[in-house]
């Protein structure tokens, strides 16, 4: 673990002590020099299930595929960056990559913690460099709002879970996670006991996002940098689901009943969200529901606390990390260019940027859930545990599928077919950096078809 | 119209030779009269960003990361490199040669053991009870 986490402390010198010429190559290496540390927590043959195990942090097969996305979307958040960055102070730069260098070092310590406590205080602990990230370098006066949404949302969310990790430590005496599966259930009063069940939930609930308390994600979302977006996207919103796995084991006998009204809402949320993305007119908002539309279906695996839920909300936060912060990086190629988010303003780009579509096709096929890629299964894998549970939510998750389909298709087409503007004769062609962003994030996505038992967690094996 | 979009790359160094600073300003009149030029619709952004400026003008081979095309073409190999010959390739390679993940081949080999063992002692294959049922205290009736 320390093999990984000092270079990441460390990168915060490279960035202040390099020169401005070198300050992006430099970076760049060294994050991916720690991306590639990361793949050998993949090492996991023990028995136990935890490696790199010490005192405060160890890896599992849960957090491993999350520690690895994180460490190696880092080098994609600043080959994303690059460019619109270039032109400010190298001062704002440095800071910016020591804010993304920051916010990884707490969400590798988020995954890595094996003590709740920790997990909760690294929880919190990125949402500043997040804010920080969205306030500071978003591109429009709206960004203070949306900062002051992520913030508060997240925050209201959080401090009841403060409340309930200490009553859980005090009744269990201790929040190891590798103790705590094996703690007696707890004996709380009726109520006392929902309002407990509640403000451990409710926290992740609000990150992942559920339907019903998502407002913060597409304000977030649309007013982050790039960089921004991609790790809100693909990791952050994953904070919430990795949370809910680790609690819910505690939770258990209560968890019967009080899963019903947020299986409800994640499911409905499924369907609306994606009826609001057939709808819109930003592209970026789009991906932002989206992406709630996804974690919807996530939440909905999580709470029915089944092996093949809890595996298919794994591989599909994964799969979904890695096709979401693709389409921000996409969705940011057309902004540089036309210094837009509307939709009908950049139409026709097959035309003009042929290569490009091949990502953009590429990326909402992922999207969608074409098999065979990891997106799909995770779907369907959530699908049958959900359909097990209770044959009615076919109805929803079949819909909310179908949906899927057609605004990732209507965004495809939205985006690349049909005609070409009058005003965007002058659009620079993609450029190297673009296609290497688009490569590393498709790559890995469809290497993972290869295998997918990487994925599964402790819960398939 | 159209068909000039399939030459957009030769006609590109023809309107930049010609037309000088601003890439989007097209001052000359033949080829594209009519189009409105992308400084009508969007007025200039910030301070920093004056106008588009193509890179390509300067530096023919710019790969995207930097003005300077020594940083430029460095930061691409290093990019390369590190992205896809090191972590794509050595790191699949690693994650392909991983023994036994999750201990399934383990597993397997363990259950024919046990199930040839079984089966030459004459032993039931499986238990039928989950759990030991001596091990189970249940409350005894009338009790909460």
């Amino acid at each position: 673990m320390l093999k990984i986490l000092i270079p990441t402390l460390f990168l915060l010198p490279t960035t202040w002590l390099t020169s401005s010429k070198w300050l992006w190559p430099t970076a760049l290496t060294q994050s991916m020099l720690i991306a590639l540390g990361s793949i050998t927590w993949l090492n996991n043959t023990t028995d136990t299930g935890w490696t790199a195990l010490n005192s405060y942090i160890g890896t599992d097969p849960l957090s491993t595929p999350l520690l690895v996305l994180s460490c190696w979307l880092l080098p994609l958040m600043l080959l994303a960056s690059q460019n619109h960055l270039s032109s400010e102070p190298i001062n704002r730069q440095r800071m910016y990559i020591t804010l993304l260098a920051t916010l990884q070092l707490f969400l590798i310590l988020a995954f890595g913690a094996t003590e709740m406590i920790m997990f909760y205080v690294m929880f919190e602990a990125t949402l500043i460099p997040t804010l920080l990230v969205i306030t500071r370098w978003g591109n429009q006066t709206e960004r203070l709002n949306a900062g002051t949404y992520f913030l508060f949302y997240t925050l209201a969310g959080s401090l009841p879970l403060l409340v309930a990790l200490l009553m859980l430590q005090n009744n269990t005496g201790t929040l190891s996670l590798l103790i705590i599966p094996y703690a007696k259930p707890l004996l709380l009063m009726p109520f006392g006991s929902k309002i407990w069940w509640a403000a451990c939930m409710i926290a992740f609930l609000v990150k992942m996002p559920l339907y019903g308390m998502h407002l913060w994600l597409p304000k977030a979302h649309v007013e982050a940098p790039v960089a921004g977006s991609m790790v809100l996207a693909a990791v952050l919103l994953k904070l919430g689901g990795y949370g809910m796995m680790r609690l819910m084991i505690v939770l258990d006998p209560l968890s019967k009943e009080m899963v019903y009204p947020f299986i409800v809402l994640a499911l409905w949320g499924v369907i609306m969200t994606g009826s609001i993305c057939l709808r819109q007119t930003d592209l970026k908002s789009l991906i932002a529901y989206s992406s709630v539309s996804h974690m919807g279906l996530v939440a909905g695996g999580i709470l029915i606390q089944t092996p093949w839920g809890f595996t298919g909300a794994l591989i599909l936060m994964i799969a979904h990390g890695l096709a979401s912060s693709a389409l921000f990086c996409l969705a940011n190629t057309n902004y540089e260019r036309t210094h837009s988010r509307t939709m009908l303003l950049a139409r026709g780009l097959q035309i003009a940027l042929p290569l490009m579509t091949t990502w953009w096709f590429i990326a909402s096929l992922a999207n969608l859930a074409l098999p065979p890629l990891p997106n799909l299964m995770g779907e369907l894998m959530i699908l049958t545990s959900l359909f097990n549970w209770s044959a009615w939510t076919l109805i929803l998750t079949g819909i909310g599928t179908l949906i899927t389909a057609a605004y990732s298709l209507y965004m495809f087409l939205m985006s690349q077919r049909g005609p070409l503007p009058q005003h965007m004769l002058a659009l620079p062609p993609s450029y190297t950096r673009e296609h290497l962003l688009m490569a590393l994030h498709l790559i890995p996505l469809l290497l993972i078809i290869l295998k997918p038992a990487l994925l599964w967690g402790w819960f398939a094996c | 119209m159209l068909s000039r979009f399939t030459r957009l790359g030769t006609t590109l160094p023809r309107i930049l030779a010609n037309s000088g600073v601003r890439f989007v300003s097209q001052s000359q009149k033949s080829a594209s009269a009519g189009s409105a030029t992308l400084s009508e619709l969007l007025p200039p952004q910030d301070s920093h960003d004056h106008g588009e400026v193509n890179h390509y003008v300067k530096n023919p081979d710019y790969h995207g990361f930097s003005t300077d095309p020594v940083v430029d073409q460095w930061n691409m190999r290093l990019a390369f490199f590190f992205g896809v010959s090191v972590v794509l390739v050595i790191g699949g390679t690693f994650i392909h040669y991983l023994p036994d993940y999750g201990m399934r081949q383990w597993a397997r080999r363990e259950a024919e053991r046990l199930l040839k063992h079984r089966e030459a002692k004459a032993l039931p294959l499986i238990a039928e009870d989950y759990y030991d049922s001596s091990k189970i205290v249940l409350a005894a009736a009338g009790e909460d």
